[in-house]
């Protein structure tokens, strides 16, 4: 999916303005980072791209639609191609780490054959092979963190939309995590993600250069091109 | 995505759903179950009252006195014309002997025959009308009266209207009082299971955020509620039941309960079917206007 958007402005109700005429491009396939201190908009940035931040002005355009003039039926179906790794949209809480990512899968509409299969090989792969059965309120934050991005990549989304994935994660848990998320973008998934300047350390460049990632640094309400980016 | 699958997803979610939130389920299983009883109180005492109208209204007769000048001809046509009236159930002739026979049980009259000493009756029919016909008679009784040979007719109009009203105005207050209850209990329900759903909006967020289809996000909560209104439903059978077959005798003091008792077997089997479809229409329609509270509506 491809993202664009132009003269895009965004002031909270509180009348905080974290989007000032920014501009944004992200075409299909790419893999960008959108760095920033905290409190600078990240969130919103994604989660406007994400569906759930209508700009206060501005053009917005993701895969040429304009998601906020989507009928709810039609937003519901193009939310389902897209997977989200956002704090506060949490997993269920009654159910065990192995049904909260099938759950997903039912929901994107996957063919119910080889699902539990699957899950078990992803949580394996990902270090939690003996979490399947347990309770959300049982990880340990990184856990929680490192399933919440299972959920939203393990139907191989079009489109991942990560904020601060990597955030609080140890050196092994969050280096799994980028694999993931490369792999998906090398499989043609446009990935876009936020990162502080902490939370995006240089080794996690270093192993994200193969996939020619974009960077931004939002600031002031601005997005500064990839040049501008202070790395 | 097959139905079945589909529906597998939605029956066992909502069944999760429904132990999981044991306290509010009891609560909504108490209130229809409660509910369905004073509708079966309503509903069996109107069917009471319906089938004693209608034996009631089975007693009015209608009778047509023939001509002592009416010959085959015309009792043919009058027969004929009856026959053909939907309202009319069964027709009976009645011989002027017939009806001398009859009254000479009563010594008064029999003396007053013996003194006139011929018999002054004329041949009638007895007309029995069908069960439920509550219309004015007024059309046919006139066109009866002209017919030749046809000498009166005799029906009892006021009282047969009065009858008729009284059937209505039963059937009426019974569908009123009814529809009230139900309406409250709809209103208790949909209530309960909108506090059911605020203690679970964080995951509905959660679906409505991640693009799930309607059918994903309703489903399980209506059919929670259709669950939980079978479940009020089958208590409230088990219970009537109960009470038809072991209490029957101790209950019957009490008014009312004797008509609702009084009903034949093949009523009491349709009145549990409908206390089921009541119990299970009740939890649906609750749930659905709780999905339509404005906070779920913004939540989509």
């Amino acid at each position: 999916m491809m993202i664009q958007g132009f003269h895009l402005t965004k002031v909270h109700s509180s009348g905080a303005k974290v989007l000032d005429d920014a501009y944004f491009s992200a075409p299909e396939g790419s893999f960008t980072v959108v760095l920033g201190e905290s409190r600078t908009g990240k969130s919103t940035l994604l989660k406007m791209f994400g569906g759930e931040e209508k700009p206060t002005s501005g053009t917005l355009r993701v895969d040429h639609l304009d998601p906020y003039d989507l009928a709810p039926s039609e937003k519901d179906r193009w939310l389902r191609s897209v997977g989200v790794i956002f704090p506060d949209l949490e997993l269920f809480p009654d159910k065990s780490v192995e049904e909260n990512i099938l759950f997903i899968l039912h929901m994107k509409g996957a063919p119910p054959e080889g699902q539990r299969e699957a899950v078990t090989k992803l949580l394996s792969k990902a270090g939690l092979g003996d979490k399947g059965p347990a309770r959300p309120s049982d990880l340990s934050s990184g856990e929680r963190r490192m399933v919440l991005a299972l959920r939203a990549m393990i139907f191989r989304p079009r489109l991942l939309l990560a904020d601060d994935p990597f955030q609080g994660l140890d050196e092994r848990t969050w280096s799994v995590l980028l694999k993931f998320l490369l792999e998906l973008n090398k499989g043609g998934a446009t990935v876009v993600l936020s990162a502080g300047p902490a939370s995006f350390p240089e080794a996690a460049k270093k192993a994200a250069q193969d996939r020619s990632p974009r960077y931004v640094k939002l600031e002031g309400g601005k997005l500064l091109p990839a040049e501008e980016a202070v790395l | 995505m097959t139905f079945l699958f589909r529906l597998g997803f939605v029956l066992k979610e909502g069944f999760t759903q429904l132990l999981r939130t044991r306290g509010p389920s009891t609560a909504i299983v108490i209130i229809v179950a409660s509910t369905l009883l004073q509708l079966s109180l309503f509903l069996g005492i109107t069917r009471g009252l319906d089938r004693a109208l209608s034996s009631a209204k089975k007693k009015f007769e209608l009778a047509l006195f023939f001509a002592p000048s009416a010959d085959a001809s015309d009792r043919k046509r009058v027969s004929d014309l009856l026959a053909s009236d939907p309202r009319v159930g069964e027709v009976k002739m009645v011989t002027k002997e017939e009806a001398l026979q009859e009254f000479r049980g009563d010594p008064e009259i029999d003396r007053m025959i013996q003194a006139l000493g011929e018999n002054p009756l004329t041949d009638s029919l007895s007309v029995v009308l069908k069960d439920g016909e509550g219309g004015s008679l007024d059309d046919l009784v006139e066109r009866l009266r002209r017919e030749p040979g046809v000498e009166d007719v005799d029906y009892g109009k006021s009282a047969w209207e009065t009858v008729s009203r009284l059937s209505r105005l039963a059937r009426w207050v019974g569908w009123g009082l009814g529809g009230f209850v139900f309406l409250t209990a709809l209103f208790i329900v949909s209530n309960t299971l909108t506090i059911a759903l605020w203690a679970r909006r964080e995951d509905y967020l959660i679906l409505a955020r991640m693009g799930a289809p309607l059918w994903m996000k309703w489903g399980p909560y209506l059919w929670e509620g259709a669950l939980q209104g079978l479940v009020g439903g089958v208590l409230t059978v088990v219970f009537l039941e109960t009470v038809r077959r072991g209490a029957k005798v101790a209950l019957q003091q009490y008014g009312g309960l004797d008509l609702l008792l009084g009903l034949p077997d093949g009523d009491w089997k349709g009145l549990y079917w409908t206390l089921l479809g009541l119990g299970v229409g009740l939890g649906v329609l609750g749930a659905f206007f709780a999905l339509q509270k404005r906070w779920v509506r913004e939540m989509q």
